[in-house]
């Protein structure tokens, strides 16, 4: 069947903010399936919260809204747009509960709006657990003993009935298992099951059998409307059972499987699809116990998801742009493989001859003091994918990519368990036995490092089977990479003394030129860093450049070699004799086009997150726009930069020296850009600066394009900045260095408390607290890592200061300023998770001019060559600088969706030798107010203090626009899925200087129809000034009602809740806030917040929000 | 070492009573007769010879050299260079006797992972003349190992090559079609070069004569269906037949396995057959040898409107038998993944194919042909019946099955058996069954 005429005008729903459970996946399926559905002259109308995303950028869709993504808007826009129908297929989890609910409750027939792909049948089998075992029964699937429950009653029933624990439970209609997990007893099965009752949208858990310890797998099936269906990927999880698939470290294809095994589950996993009608791609999860081939099925997503983008990354077969064709009537077979060209069709199931490893990222690294454990509910915010042609060298890849701690694994010491950094002299004791086995038994992030360890303390593949009951295949692979480290180290070679074929087969499983450098070195407590020149990984490099060996590249394909591809996704290999190389690339002497390389962001994490990928893929176009060859490389699965068709080529590689040498070196680069991957680019700028010297003996003659590593440098070192600073005239705050606890100390005495203190070269404020006192200063040093190369900086903090960023272009004669930023948070609230305001609200037209004064005099002054990101901070009529970014920021994107100025683009033109002056910049959008609101994850993750601070938190964000501020900052606020209350009860606690500034919010509360709520000394100060309000006692007081009471009564609807300054854990505040995130009570811990919030519930009551299209163009 | 590849003969392969019965445990059946399986030595602990190993060379008639290293027996690989894209089912595919002559490349990297199994063997031997892989993994693991890849082709004197850059040879198969190889010690790499050079194709021996049975043999005497009514007897010819098409007839039919040199006459007046098949098998279907005594016979059922049907070589047996040609691919289809289209439904099937050679298309010719251009003469329609094309290829359109018109009779390129790949088409076995028995009176 061709295309559909019928339909004119599609809806595609995104996923909204970057969540733990719910990344960058659904942007690149969105991205995908929007130019799939245009290309056939489809009019695509795109609705998503994210302004950080590529879907949502104007040229990609023909209309869209930037707004709320709840059925109440959506049913909006549909009314306004009346599209012939709604694809949610793409946008996870959110778009699917969004379309379910607009089906069920008629809004879809009333508009006459058709849903396409997937229909509401197939979702509700899928999703209602009930349902969907009825199905797999009826075709006699085998399912887990599972019964679905409507309370608390029902779940205790339940377990007496399955009678043995542990017991699982599972939330029905949630994103990432949210609110599931296994319980031991009873306590743990009501705890569990109390808050997967609260989050399943339909109230809704499911008790079932354990099935700890069997083998878990994935089948990425694609179906057409004429019940064509194909297996796009098998995945198998390392980690058995027990451990959300997410969350675990995934292999593709499956590994321990026979032929005969996985034919009885393509079997199922067809007839399930085929039962379920699902038109498009579709996941199934299956269990399999290994000892006796027993399989269950364990679910099924009716959508594309995070695991149908690592299939498409893994094979090159894109399920997305699929799953879009046959929503709009093709079948498999009429579609071509655009891999492959015209030579094979959709209707193909990819054939690999890699092997592909991916590997959460979580962000324990940043939270300390969260819980590590892995269970049926996620905590990673985003994952890497590595290929080799065996599986050490893809999961040894895949380590690398991670960017977190060292880029390989080694021997794990005492300073692993105090986390990151550690303490000095922990690094030489051996992490005990005992404490290892806990880390092979108890999935967390240490796992894999730990069964590494493991097999290097020589314990056997069945010793640590029993422990981790990890399939055994992966066991030998992980003991052959202890052993091949062992080997390494027993040659007590010097890197020249290396052998050709020594290198040749460390290289082919896998070890980075670092890695083999710290084994000669016997691994040293020091650190890889540590070694000294002529033992280092330069040494080992030059070594192996002396032997002529470099990776071959291979193409990712989707078809093994089968058949010509056209498409250049390549990864890197050590491969045997192969002096020409084949998956060459074509002509590359004949190539006049100028190579250009960008450097992608990485993993998703926080601090880091999708906003980078949207500037890499900006720069990617610009290169391409000029004309150029633009080469991308990046490790991320989830995102639209590494689509196989978004650059002109694409290596799947970590980012780290190494592999991105052998690429320039592969492509005989002509520039790289390194200002749109976030810090993990602008952190190779020097390193890489340092080595090409080394390169160019071997032709590679090419330069970092824009700003210089010497500008780099000046804007991220402290001295150097400061030095800067005086010279422009900049004021910033006292600030010093301290590389021991004394300088620490007296820089601290010299300044004066408060102070902010951090450690240098942070990503997202990593390790950034306030410190009010001696004993916080005393504690935080305890924790603290100082080194020569690792100073604290100290700074003066700004109090009750407004912090401000700024977005610019410059290019070393002009500067173009994108956007001042007002932040709705003071000054000591990390950026990234501050709400702020385009154009700025409250800041004199005076200060605003000399902020643009001060960023021009930055961009020229520091010879900015592309974008740059200023914070200031503005404390009375004084303006301070606070850091100087040379790179692109995370409010890029924003502040191109908010002003239409492209900054990414532009940046990237400077950047490729397009000075402002010959561009194009679009006409600036003006009349209306645009806001960004952070998103965190604390439900997410226990044992977070749920409350901003220095340290940044938030995994994503939204925006909401209008022409006033405050509906503007009601629609973000009301997109980050937190509720807006418009009544019921406030409960107020500040500090005593705050407590007069809170008598006017809390009189509008009162307007607004709010009962008050407050301890003691703050109802005495509002009932001084007329306020009304009821005492509730402090937590800490041990009398009732407290604040805790009310909120589990259901009293309190609001929380104003301002903790005291320091980032130490003040716990009646943590407590609340606890419970507040946990009961989804919106919580505000500043005073201007409270404000805002309150103008926001006053906008709520004034009537329904009207949707706003994006009406920005370039 | 040093000892040319010697091939070997089904007759030599020890056939009796060994762990494969297809008629065992089936309604009527009491005295099933049962058969080697190729991993039946390992399964019984047989000593193994010791395995080659040391550098190794593989070099190509078009002048391609790679090195490696050796593995399996002590012997010197030769044969047509051809590669399969299955990523599981090796120990399928090394005892698929349509391997025979050819030295089989997996592009999958990592080959052994699981080990070796009792039971899934799809012949009593090994019959690759080599075999080339990146990785023969050496600690396989699944509940069902009972020894390496190593070892299994060191139990059937195959020899091996790893850490060779497989990819590198697809794409050259790819591009210039399949090759001539040898492969061996580096040290032989003289003796390799002459071989090489003296190499002839293996497709002009009697490659199906290799593989295929002596005499005929009945699997499931006396079976019966549920009703205990006889099950239709069937006649299958035997041109290098997998384990798991026997598996399956035994299913629908009472199953005379026979050599594929059996006449019509002999099988409707010895074995009073009422539906007749014909197997797989390795070489050309042009070959005057064996296959051609198949294609006859082939032929007579068809005159006498006797239902048949055909897999692979028996379907391009059935194609020359029409009068169509039949020609050498570049590079054939060997693999779980290739997607067919059914002309009558437009439905697509995913498919296990191992195949080189096919039937021209009656009006696009001759479709992803080899350089070489090789194919059959022109011939006579024998079959007294029109054949029309009913499933092609849905990547390079070539033929992959044909109706013979007005006739209950089919055949399929594909493998509708599977082991290994996909069951998409099993349901094919039940349709001949069905078909037969409308035959045979109405619908049993």
């Amino acid at each position: 069947m061709p295309r559909r005429d019928d339909l004119k005008t599609i809806m595609v729903l995104g996923s909204g903010p970057i969540k733990i459970g719910q990344a960058a996946e659904f942007d690149f399926s969105g991205s995908q399936a929007v130019q799939a559905l245009r290309e056939d002259g489809y009019e695509v109308i795109l609705v998503n919260s994210n302004p950080a995303t590529i879907q949502n950028d104007p040229e990609m869709a023909d209309k869209i809204y930037i707004e709320p993504l709840i059925p109440d808007t959506v049913r909006r826009i549909l009314e306004i747009e009346r599209p012939c129908a709604l694809l949610a297929g793409m946008g996870g989890q959110t778009a699917l509960n969004i379309a379910s609910e607009l089906a069920h409750d008629g809004s879809l027939e009333r508009l006459g709006v058709e849903l396409i792909g997937s229909d509401l049948d197939a979702i509700d089998k899928a999703e209602d657990r009930e349902l969907f075992n009825q199905v797999c029964e009826s075709i006699g699937l085998p399912i887990s003993e599972a019964i679905a429950c409507n309370s608390m009653e029902e779940v205790i029933a339940a377990a007496d009935e399955i009678g043995s624990w542990p017991i699982l439970i599972r939330p029905a209609f949630t994103l990432g298992g949210l609110g599931g997990g296994t319980a031991w007893d009873l306590g743990q099965l009501v705890e569990i099951a109390t808050l997967g009752l609260r989050n399943s949208r339909i109230s809704q858990v499911l008790i079932e059998e354990s099935i700890l310890g069997w083998q878990e797998l994935e089948y990425e099936v694609m179906r057409d409307g004429a019940d064509n269906a194909t297996i796009v990927c098998t995945m198998e999880n390392i980690d058995p059972m027990g451990v959300h698939t997410g969350e675990s470290t995934v292999v593709a294809p499956l590994q321990s499987f026979s032929d005969a095994d996985h034919q009885v589950l393509r079997d199922q996993a067809l007839s399930l699809i085929r039962e379920l009608n699902i038109k498009g791609g579709c996941n199934v999860q299956f269990a399999f116990n290994q000892f006796t081939g027993e399989i269950r099925v364990i679910e099924v997503n009716p959508r594309v998801s995070r695991s149908s983008a690592l299939a498409s990354k893994a094979t090159g077969y894109p399920i997305a742009r699929m799953a879009a064709k046959i929503a709009v009537g093709y079948t498999l077979d009429e579609l071509p493989n655009p891999i492959t060209g015209e030579g094979t069709t959709a209707a193909f199931e990819p054939t690999l001859d890699y092997c592909v490893v991916k590997i959460p990222r979580w962000p324990f690294d940043k939270f300390r003091t969260a819980d590590r454990t892995l269970g049926t509910s996620m905590k990673s915010t985003g994952e890497v994918m590595a290929i080799g042609r065996n599986f050490e060298e893809a999961f040894l890849k895949a380590w690398a990519s991670l960017e977190q701690g060292c880029a390989h694994p080694r021997p794990l010491t005492r300073a692993d368990e105090s986390e990151g950094d550690g303490m000095a002299e922990r690094a030489l004791t051996e992490l005990p036995d005992s404490t290892l086995v806990e880390w092979c038994r108890v999935a967390t992030d240490r796992r894999m490092g730990a069964l590494i360890e493991a097999f290097r303390r020589g314990w056997s593949v069945e010793k640590v089977h029993e422990i981790t009951r990890i399939t055994r295949w992966f066991l030998y692979r992980f003991e052959n990479i202890a052993q091949t480290e062992r080997s390494i180290t027993d040659t007590h070679a010097t890197p020249t003394e290396l052998t050709r074929e020594q290198l040749k087969h460390w290289k082919s499983l896998g070890f980075s030129d670092a890695h083999i450098a710290d084994a000669l070195s016997g691994f040293p407590a020091s650190g890889p860093k540590s070694l000294q020149p002529g033992f280092d990984e330069d040494a080992v490099m030059k070594r192996r450049h002396n032997l002529g060996l470099h990776p071959r590249f291979r193409m990712v394909d989707s078809c093994a070699a089968e058949f010509a591809a056209k498409t250049p996704y390549y990864y890197s290999t050590y491969e045997i004799d192969d002096e020409v190389g084949i998956d060459a690339l074509p002509n590359l002497e004949e190539r006049t086009k100028e190579r250009l390389v960008t450097v992608g962001s990485g993993p998703i994490r926080i601090g880091q997150g999708i906003e980078f990928d949207y500037g890499c893929v900006h720069a990617v176009k610009a290169i391409r726009a000029a004309g150029k060859d633009a080469v991308l490389i990046n490790n991320n699965p989830e995102t639209v930069s590494t689509d196989f068709d978004t650059s002109d080529r694409l290596y799947f590689e970590p980012l780290t020296l190494e592999y991105v040498t052998e690429v320039l070196l592969r492509e005989q680069a002509h520039g790289i850009l390194l200002q749109f991957g976030g810090q993990t680019a602008i952190n190779l700028a020097l390193p890489l600066d340092e080595r090409l010297p080394m390169l160019e003996h071997l032709g590679l003659n090419m330069s970092i394009m824009g700003t210089s590593c010497d500008a780099v440098d000046e804007a991220s070192d402290r001295e150097r900045f400061e030095a800067f600073a005086k010279r422009i005239g900049l004021q910033m705050p006292r600030g010093a260095t301290g590389t021991s606890s004394d300088d620490v100390r007296a820089a601290v005495e010299q300044i004066g408390f408060p102070v902010l203190i951090r450690p240098s070269y942070v990503l997202g404020g990593r390790g950034m607290e306030i410190l009010a006192n001696q004993q916080q200063v005393d504690a935080y040093l305890r924790e603290a890592y100082l080194a020569p190369d690792k100073p604290l900086l100290v700074d003066e903090y700004l109090g009750h200061a407004t912090e401000i960023d700024v977005d610019a272009a410059a290019d070393g004669s002009e500067v173009l300023i994108g956007a001042i930023m007002e932040h709705l948070e003071e000054a000591g609230i990390h950026s990234g998770d501050s709400t702020c305001f385009i154009p700025a609200q409250n800041i004199p037209d005076s200060m605003l001019q000399r902020i643009a004064e001060q960023t021009k005099a930055i961009g020229l002054g520091l010879n900015i060559k592309g974008c740059y990101n200023i914070q200031f901070a503005i404390q009375g009529d004084q303006l301070y600088t606070l850091e100087v970014n040379p790179r692109s920021s995370r409010t890029v994107p924003f502040v191109a969706k908010a002003t239409g100025l492209p900054m990414a683009r532009i940046a990237a033109n400077i950047t490729i030798g397009i000075p402002l002056a010959d561009q194009t910049i679009p006409q600036r959008t003006s009349g209306q107010v645009c806001v960004k609101a952070p998103v965190f994850p604390f439900i997410k993750l226990r044992g977070l203090d749920p409350a901003p601070g220095p340290e940044m938190k938030s995994t994503g964000e939204v925006y909401g626009s209008d022409v006033s501020a405050d509906v503007a900052y009601l629609k973000a606020r009301i997109a980050t899925e937190v509720p807006v209350a418009t009544e019921g009860g406030a409960y107020l606690t500040v500090r005593n200087d705050d407590k007069t500034k809170l008598v006017p919010i809390a009189q509008d509360l009162v307007e607004l129809g709010f009962t008050i709520y407050a301890t003691p000394g703050t109802c005495d100060v509002l009932r001084a000034n007329d306020v009304p309000a009821t005492v509730a006692y402090r937590i800490a007081d041990k009398n009732h009602p407290d604040a805790l009471d009310l909120m589990r009564e259901g009293k309190v609807s609001f929380i104003v809740n301002v903790p005291t300054i320091s980032g130490g854990a003040v716990r009646d505040g943590n407590m609340m806030r606890r419970l507040a995130v946990e009961l989804n009570i919106p919580f505000v811990t500043t005073l201007r917040g409270a404000s805002m919030e309150v103008a926001a519930m006053k906008a709520a009551k004034r009537g329904p929000l009207e949707p706003r299209r994006l009406t920005v163009h370039y | 070492m040093g000892v040319r590849f010697r091939p070997k003969l089904m007759s030599e392969v020890n056939l009796g009573s060994g762990s494969f019965c297809p008629g065992g445990n089936r309604r009527g059946v009491e005295t099933p007769p049962s058969f080697f399986d190729a991993a039946d030595h390992l399964a019984q602990g047989t000593l193994l010879p010791s395995g080659a190993s040391g550098p190794g060379v593989l070099l190509t008639a078009d002048g391609g050299r790679y090195t490696g290293t050796l593995f399996g027996a002590q012997q010197h690989g030769e044969g047509e260079l051809v590669f399969t894209t299955g990523m599981m089912g090796y120990q399928e595919s090394l005892t698929d006797p349509s391997f025979a002559g050819q030295v089989l490349t997996f592009t999958y990297p990592l080959i052994g992972n699981y080990g070796v199994h009792e039971g899934a063997s799809e012949s009593g031997a090994v019959w690759p003349r080599g075999v080339v892989v990146r990785h023969a993994m050496k600690q396989p693991d699944h509940r069902f190992s009972i020894g390496t890849v190593d070892e299994l082709l060191r139990s059937h004197g195959v020899p091996g090559i790893e850490n060779i850059d497989t990819r590198s040879i697809t794409r050259r198969v790819r591009e210039l079609g399949t090759v001539l190889c040898v492969f061996g010690p580096e040290d032989d790499e003289a003796l390799l070069k002459a071989r090489l050079q003296n190499l002839t194709s293996p497709e002009l021996e009697d490659l199906v004569e290799e593989v295929s049975i002596d005499a005929p043999v009945v699997l499931n005497p006396g079976a019966l269906d549920d009703l205990n009514r006889p099950l239709p007897r069937l006649g299958a010819l035997d041109c290098g037949i997998k384990y798991n098409i026997l598996r399956n007839l035994c299913e629908h039919f009472e199953v005379v396995w026979c050599p594929p040199s059996t006449s019509f006459e002999i099988l409707t007046e010895s074995y009073n057959i009422d539906a007749l098949f014909c197997s797989n098998g390795p070489g050309d279907p042009a070959h005057p040898g064996k296959a051609t005594m198949a294609r006859n016979t082939l032929a007579a059922a068809v005159r006498a409107k006797m239902p048949v049907m055909g897999i692979c070589l028996g379907h391009q047996l059935m194609g020359l038998a029409s009068g169509l040609q039949t020609y050498k691919m570049r590079y054939g289809h060997r693999g779980a993944n290739q997607p067919v289209v059914d002309l009558v439904h437009g439905t697509v099937a995913i498919t296990s194919q191992n195949h080189g050679f096919a039937v021209a298309d009656p009006d696009a010719g001759m479709l992803a042909a080899h350089p070489s251009g090789a194919c059959s003469p022109p011939g006579e329609n024998t079959l007294g019946a029109e054949v029309k094309v009913r499933y092609v290829n849905a990547n390079d359109r070539t033929v992959e099955g044909l109706d013979i018109v007005g006739h209950p009779s089919f055949t399929v390129q594909f493998h509708p058996e599977a082991c290994p790949g996909p069951h998409d088409a099993a349901p094919l076995f039940k349709r001949f069954r069905d078909i037969v028995d409308e035959h045979l009176g109405g619908g049993r």
